[in-house]
This record gives structure tokens, sequence and C-alpha cells, in this order.
């Protein structure tokens, strides 16, 4: 209970400093969103009224600040291109790429979780070497070409699947998920490769342990032995993997989202960026952060859970 | 300390708490919608056109708008006062004739009567007096740079408007054909105020439906139209930022039209017998700001070194397979401005560019830098330009920079050269006037000629079309000659179509009109 109050706690300083440190950065970009808004129909006299009416003539501590205070009553402002509020935009913007993260993972899962298993029981064999050849080809494939290559295949050439599209999924859940197919492959193919190396080779640690032999010794079969006693404890780095590539997940989406014109999280944040909407990027940043520690606590609680031995809160990275 | 059992039912509740996140927000994700239909599985026997933007569209309210994509939709949810036809002329549309008095200076518009709005409210003339008056002095109005010379609008009668102007400004119709000559609802903008961009009410074939930001717009037919009946059931646009996805949703069915086709995808979709690529002129121009006020190019024989060096036909030819047109001033053809000769380019002549640059005192050569965009159809012009002018040693270095400091550069003249063009607009002034006459918006090259001066801004007020030619004339050849900016090319409008799409009527803006468009 106090492991996890005290990483509550912990967060409000990580959320202050994520907050400055974007706020910093995005002030240093040239160009401001007046001129990117109003771009060559500018006239001196729009740039200047444009400046005012965003707060822009403002000292940056004063705007940091002011918005500071309204994110503490839970305001987290309005879109400077897009005169809506932030917090809408994020939640219209937030499920997609959430669907998109969890069937990317459990693609990445159901790819990795055979394959990686399969390549460290038969180390040195055939099913080996492929496994990992496939895995090296597959994290070394850009995932866009992929992506393209599959809309090539599967949505104009034989038209099987949507190329493109979102629809949220209670609008049209057959639609939605018919649409997730395609993105989720692409980006999960990849993924999979790095869970798959990772699984393997602590697979390949433990299953030299002397526990194992024992089991062996006692008449346990193969499978049981790695099913029953072996993953699990393989389980723990490919959880640190699993939790850091989620969290990437959410902001590194931005390519899938571009390519299936998905309109997702990540790229909120990029578009953002380009056209110097700050208070979305503050916003969409922070909430971003939110959901990384988020993550990382699930991750450390789950430690707890595989093993026992890890009492959460003490050995689990603390 | 913490046993397994607690340790699971935490995590349960972290997990749950992210869900919560997707369950919360997929039920708000569609926007404002009025039905819950969606353009990738329309109800059986409705015609949807999906057309695919480059980019999103950030505002329905055509008083605050400045981006090239609001006017894609725009073209369906609204109508203007008058239009362009597809030789670049001006055509009535909501203002069914006009007068304009000798002197220029007073324009009567004689509306056309019966045209409600999607709200049901009239079409009149208090509507068009109160466009005008929020155009003029709204608060957050970008339009009051081109309407600088209106005096004041009035009521003559319910179909009549009468506008006086401070001087003689002949692109005053022109201007009347774009942004400013929208015509939205009074009543939709006094209900809403400054929501109305996420309510908008017009005149045109279609009605709003929805719009999610960074998605699409859905809009649907509007069964009063009052200029013919409309064929299609509903219209969608969608971003493509991608355009090669843009291109491959073209060819899967996904997407109808799309508004611009990357040169490198032009074959892709020339290649598929499904497809049919439009590809005409359309009104801009692309070239290189100069900087005019400071070393190297403060030097007129230098900028005309580069200017002369460059062989325009080559550039079009590696470049957009002969998908656009060379150029040397700033107007196409069908432009009032438009002069062949001027416009034609001549092959570099090695020993005028020697000489060139032994006047302006570099006969060795020179170097500098040329800022370009970060597409990949910007770094191929940049590589070509440098092959060109290396020729003559005279040494160019390209660096890229964002579009967003693009800009900001170009505004403050911390430029050597600067690769940005214009996408042109139907009257000659519009394309000229605020780029060279001194201290101008878009004079980035901080070009400053008194004559040529002169010349534009004498153009700007006559209202005889010869005379006006005849001062475009004049002022085109004394830009060419100081070579203030170096002009490259026009680039063409390239709109890829299902062949499935008929109606479609090409206009020199670029904008696709979907009041005629029908779908087999």
């Amino acid at each position: 209970m106090m492991f996890v109050v005290r990483r509550l706690l912990l967060t409000i300083p990580i959320l202050l400093l994520v907050s400055i440190m974007t706020f910093s950065l995005i002030h240093m970009i040239p160009g401001d969103p007046a001129r990117v808004i109003l771009g060559q129909e500018a006239t001196p006299e729009a740039y200047q009224a444009l400046r005012t009416e965003l707060g822009l003539d403002q000292p940056i501590v004063v705007q940091y600040f002011s918005w500071l205070g309204k994110v503490l009553q839970g305001d987290l402002g309005i879109s400077i291109t897009d005169r809506v509020p932030v917090s809408e935009l994020i939640m219209q913007r937030l499920p997609a790429t959430v669907e998109l993260t969890i069937g990317t993972f459990l693609v990445a899962i159901l790819i990795a979780f055979p394959a990686g298993i399969l390549a460290a029981v038969r180390r040195g064999t055939w099913v080996d070497y492929t496994s990992t050849f496939t895995a090296l080809g597959g994290m070394s494939i850009p995932s866009f070409w992929l992506a393209m290559m599959m809309i090539i295949f599967f949505a104009v050439n034989n038209q099987w699947l949507p190329a493109s599209g979102y629809v949220p999924f209670l609008e049209n859940p057959t639609q939605n998920l018919l649409a997730m197919i395609l993105p989720c492959l692409a980006t999960g193919l990849r993924e999979s490769a790095v869970l798959m190396r990772m699984l393997r080779s602590s697979l390949l640690d433990v299953v030299s342990m002397d526990f194992i032999r024992t089991a062996k010794a006692k008449g346990l079969n193969e499978a049981r032995t790695i099913l029953g006693h072996a993953l699990r404890n393989a389980m723990v780095p490919v959880v640190t993997t699993s939790g850091l590539m989620i969290a990437g997940l959410l902001g590194g989406l931005v390519i899938t989202e571009s390519i299936f014109s998905i309109p997702g999280f990540g790229r909120l944040i990029v578009e953002s960026v380009f056209k110097r909407d700050y208070v979305t990027v503050q916003g969409a940043i922070l909430v971003s952060a939110v959901l990384v520690v988020m993550v990382n606590l699930a991750v450390d609680m789950l430690y707890a859970v595989i093993d026992p031995r890890i009492k959460a809160g003490k050995g689990a990275g603390e | 300390m913490f046993s397994t059992k607690m340790s699971k039912a935490m995590l349960g509740a972290v997990l749950g708490t992210v869900l919560l996140v997707t369950g919360c927000g997929g039920g708000s994700g569609a926007g404002t919608a009025d039905s819950g239909k969606t353009a990738t599985a329309p109800a059986a026997g409705k015609k949807v056109i999906n057309i695919g933007l480059k980019a999103d569209p950030p505002s329905m309210d055509p008083s605050i708008s400045t981006s090239l994509y609001d006017r894609q939709v725009y073209a369906s949810l609204y109508d203007k006062l008058f239009d362009i036809d597809a030789q670049g002329k001006i055509v009535p549309m909501l203002a069914e004739s006009y007068e304009v008095t000798p002197d220029g200076k007073t324009y009567t518009l004689k509306l056309k009567q019966g045209v409600k709005f999607h709200d049901g409210t009239d079409f009149d003339a208090d509507a068009v007096k109160f466009n005008f008056d929020r155009n003029i002095s709204g608060e957050k109005s970008r339009r009051k740079g081109e309407l600088k010379f209106v005096e004041s609008v009035s009521v003559v009668d319910k179909s009549t408007v009468k506008i006086q102007l401070k001087e003689p400004f002949a692109p005053f119709l022109s201007v009347l054909t774009d942004r400013s000559g929208i015509i939205v609802s009074p009543k939709a903008v006094k209900e809403h105020g400054e929501q109305y961009l996420n309510h908008p009410v017009g005149t045109g074939p279609f009605t709003f439906v929805e719009q999610v930001k960074g998605d699409h717009v859905t809009l649907k037919k509007n069964e009063n139209y009052w200029n013919g009946a409309v064929k299609v059931d509903e219209v969608n646009y969608k971003v493509f930022t991608n355009g090669t996805a843009k291109v491959q949703n073209l060819r899967s069915g996904t997407l109808d039209i799309i508004d611009d086709t990357p040169v490198k995808e032009i074959p892709v979709v020339k290649g598929d017998t499904n497809l049919q690529l439009i590809a005409e002129s359309g009104m801009g121009f692309q070239g290189i700001y100069l900087n005019n006020s400071r070393p190297p190019f403060d030097n007129k024989f230098l900028r005309q070194a580069v200017d002369r060096a460059i062989e325009r036909e080559a550039v079009v030819k590696v470049l957009y397979n002969g998908y656009a047109a060379p150029a040397r001033t700033a107007f196409t053809k069908g432009n009032l401005a438009y002069n062949e000769q001027l416009n034609t380019p001549t092959a570099p002549n090695a020993d005028e560019i020697k000489d060139l640059l032994a006047k302006g005192g570099k006969p060795g050569g020179f170097d500098f830098k040329l800022y370009i965009a970060t597409s990949p159809e910007n770094e191929q012009l940049g590589a070509v330009l440098q092959s060109m002018l290396k020729q003559y040693n005279i040494n160019m270095t390209l660096e890229k920079l964002e579009y967003g400091q693009l800009i900001e550069t170009g505004d403050k003249g911390e430029f050597d050269a600067l690769q940005l063009g214009w996408s042109g607009r139907q009257d000659p002034d519009q394309n000229l006037h605020d780029f060279v006459v001194t201290g101008t918006s878009n004079n980035n090259g901080r070009i400053s000629i008194p004559k040529l001066d002169e010349l534009v801004v004498a153009a700007r007020g006559e209202m005889d079309e010869a005379k006006r030619k005849a001062l475009y004339d004049e002022a085109a050849k004394l830009l060419q000659d100081e070579a203030g900016y170096v002009y490259l090319y026009h680039q063409y409008v390239l709109i890829g179509m299902n062949k499935k799409v008929t109606g479609f009527n090409y206009v020199p803006d670029g904008l696709i009109r979907t009041a005629t468009l029908d779908k087999q």
C-alpha cells in the first residue's frame, strides 16, 4: 500500500519536471504559432493581433505559470490552432492509440512467445536459426515500408482489408477491428522480434539452472518443465521490455498512424509541434507522462505477482 | 509486507484505469456527430464521395481561415458572391450581376433571389452586409488586409447591395471569388459566436455534419440547393499526411478523389486503369527569393547571373516529368497579365553569365546558401539547381528548414536565398503586389525598385483591362531585368480521381467543386 502511495506521490515532481522541460524545449524552436497559422497570408497587423489574442506577447514565465494554474484546476487549456479544449482533443485521439498499442502488443506476444520458447528449447537447431534470423529481419525492416507493402497487398491488389481509417469501437466494432488488423500487424511484427529475442535469451539462462535439471531428473516432461517452471522464471526481463515497449508505443506509433490515417495520439503530438500549438503539446505530453508512470507502476507490481521473491518496492528496481 | 493478492488487486486497479481511458474516449470520439454513419461503410444505395486531403483543414469559418485545405471544404459548404470558370475568368455566383461606376469606387451587386441558408434563413442583402462587416471589423478576422479599401457597405433593397471603396481597386471582384466573398448565415454566427467554426452554415451544395480534427470532415447533401440538384448524398474529406498512403487509398477505393498527387506517384495513378489524372496548369508559381538587401544579392549582376544560369525546361523535365510549366513571371496562361513571350525561358548562355559575374565583381564565381523546405521534392530541386550553378563556379549550399522556420526566416530576412512560392490567385495584383512592392508582407526579398512600385500600384487602380495589361507587361519586364525574384515554374494541379466519379469540371484554382459530381 505504502509502496503505491509513495510512487503516486513521486509522480508529482516528475510531472512538474516534464512540463517545465517541454515548455522550455518547445519555446526554443524558431518560428512562432502566429506565423505558422497565418503562413504566407500574414500581414504585420494580423500577426501582432494574433500574438496578442493567443497570449504570446506575455513573458515566458508568466505564460508557464498561467498554464500551470489552469492545469491545477483541471483545465488543460484551449488549442492555439484548433480553438477547442485540449482535453477534448486528447480524449478524441487517445483511444485509437491505446487500441493500437494493445493490438500491437497482442500481436507481438502471440508471435514472440511460441517463437522464443521454441528457439530456446530447440537451441542450435534449424528451428532456432530460422526464428532468430526472422527476428533479426523483423527488427531491421522499417515498419513504414512493411506497412506500405501490406496495404498494397491486402487492400489494393486484393481488397481484403481496409487501407486506412479508424472508426471508434463503440460506433462500429466490426469496422474498427478490420481497420486495426493491418496497422497492428505491421507494427507488431517488428515489436515481436524484440520480445522474442529477449524471451529466448532469458529462457536459455533459466533452462541451464539447477532446478530445471532437478525437474528433468524427477521425470517431468519437457512441455511441463518449460511451461510450468522455466517460463515463469524467465518472465521478469520480458515484462521489463514489454513495459518499456508499451510506454514507447504511446508516442512512437506516429508513423503507423500517419500511414494508415488513424487519428491517434502520437500524430496529435507531432502535428502540434509542427503547428507550434504549445498548449496542446504541453497537455498531451503531460497526459503521456502520466500514462508512462502508470505503465511502469503496473510493471513493477507485476514483478511481485510473477516472482514472489520480489516484494513490490524491494528489489524491483528501487 | 505486500501480499501477492494485494499486488494482483492493485495491478487490476491500475490496468483497469488504463482501459477506462479507452472506453470513455471511444464513446466521445465521434466529435459532434449527427448520425453514426462512417465513410467506410455507407448505407446501401447511398452515394458517398471520399476526398483525400494532404492536411487537416483547421477552420470552417472563412473569416478566420488561412489554410489552403479549408478552401477545399468550403467548395462544398459555401457559395461565394463570384466564382471562377475553367478559363480563369470571373463569373457570377450568389451575385447575379454587378455594375461599377467609371471611377471604379462604387460597386452595385444584384443578388440571386430565393436562396436559403442550410438553417432555413434567407440569403439577402442584410446577410451580405453582415458578412462584410464581420470580415472588416470582426476582432479575429483575417480578411481585413484584402478588404482594406472598402469604405462602406449598404443595403439598397432586399436583393441589392452597394459597396463603396476608398479608391479604385481593380482586384476587388477577384477578392470576392475567394474567402471574402463567402456568405455565411448571420443567424448561425449570432447563435454560436466564437464556436461558429464548429457549426458552419452556408448556402452550398452540402451541409455540415461533423468534423473530427486531424481525421475527417463529413458533409451531407443539401436537399434544397439553389443551383441544381445535388446527385451525391455524402461527401467526406479525409486527412492523409502521407502522400504515398493517400495514393494507395485511391487505388484501393477508400478514396474517390485526391487533392494532389506527389510527382513520384504520377506513374502509379496513370498506370491504374481504374483511375484518371487531371493534370492542368494552376495559377501559382514557385521560385527563389533572393535577398536584395544584403550581399551577395544586393548586387543586380549577381542576381541576374543566378537567374540566367538556371535551365528551367530541364528543371521541369527532371523533377516533374513535364507536369509543370517553366516560368519567368508570376502569371500563368489564363491570367489577364499573362505574357507568353516574357514567360518563356531562354537557354543559359555561358558567355553572358561569365560577363555578368565579371560585372558583378566576382569573375571567379561566388558562394551563397539556399534555404529549402524539407520535402523530398524540394531536396531534389535544390540538388538540380546546385549542379546547374556549379558549372559557372557559383557554389550554392543547401540547408533544409522546417516550414514554420522557413516562413520566419523569410519574414526576418535572415537569408541569401530562400525557396518559397505562392499558390496563386485569379487577379494579377494578388500574385504580384505583395511580393515585389517595397515593404509589403510577402516581399521577403526586400525588393525595392521605385519604378516597379509605381507601375504595380498604378495597375492596381486601373480599371481598363487593356491599360492594366500594358502596365503589368512593363512591370514584369522590369522585374525580370532586375532579377528581384527568380521565377522557376508554375506548379500543376494534379488531381487523382476514380473513373467512377463523373461531372468533374476543372478550375485553375485546384478546388474540387462537388456540386456537379456524380458517382457510378
